[in-house]
């Protein structure tokens, strides 16, 4: 089970965090099967994320989404966001977290949408991840138990 | 307009939505063009490997979970 540590001023408005460094790539069945074909794939690259608890999925800018050449497999999503409706691409992607001992999620959804005003994050981190982090904290209470 | 990357995949998934959603609601499929690769899958990841062994990564494939309606998810 992994630990991150994230500081931050709730007093301060300008403070943008809780945010959080992640690596976003292609998922590791992906990379293989391109590297197999000799296509070129782009070097993990560290965005800060915005841990979102009232996301239920992952979000990246779909500009990272096309620099990281994440496989789409799916577009069209809707979600409602306080500016109104937005529409999605689905990608399979993989996320990591450098410099804490979270483990890395190899497979999940994220969608790629515009973020238009946002300085400070390229990703919100949602509720999906934070539920595959949480099967490991199931799994270590069991094993406790055990 | 330029035509969706997969509207040939969500014309299939809509064909055939009523069917699956009676005999596999809530697990995914992955379709492209109008191939759907074998099976029903309980989760995205199980359901993107399915999709990498039928169709490789030279295209894009859909994949798509089964329901009525398509959900709208929250972002705060």
């Amino acid at each position: 089970m992994g630990c991150a540590e994230l500081n931050w001023n709730t007093l301060d408005q300008k403070d943008p965090f809780p945010c959080i460094s992640v690596e976003v790539m292609n998922s590791s069945d992906v990379i293989e099967r391109w590297r197999a074909l000799g296509l070129h794939c782009p070097e993990p690259c560290a965005v800060m994320a915005l841990i979102d608890t009232g996301a239920s999925t992952t979000v990246i800018s779909k500009t990272f989404a096309n620099y990281c050449k994440l496989f789409q497999t799916g577009e069209g999503s809707v979600f409602t966001t306080l500016a109104g409706l937005a529409v999605c691409g689905e990608h399979a992607g993989a996320i990591s977290f450098p410099g804490t001992s979270l483990r890395p999620i190899n497979s999940l959804r994220i969608v790629s949408a515009d973020f238009k005003w946002e300085r400070y994050y390229s990703c919100l981190i949602g509720r999906d991840v934070f539920t595959e982090l949480a099967h490991d904290l199931r799994r270590a209470a069991k094993a406790d138990i055990n | 307009m330029a035509a969706s990357l997969f509207s040939d995949e969500l014309k299939v998934f809509q064909e055939n939505r009523d069917k699956w959603l009676r005999v596999n609601p809530g697990k995914f499929v992955v379709i492209q063009d109008s191939v759907v690769a074998e099976g029903f899958f309980d989760t995205y990841s199980e359901a993107l490997k399915a999709g990498l062994q039928a169709f490789g990564v030279q295209r894009n494939f859909l994949v798509k979970q089964v329901w009525t309606t398509e959900p709208v998810y929250y972002l705060s």
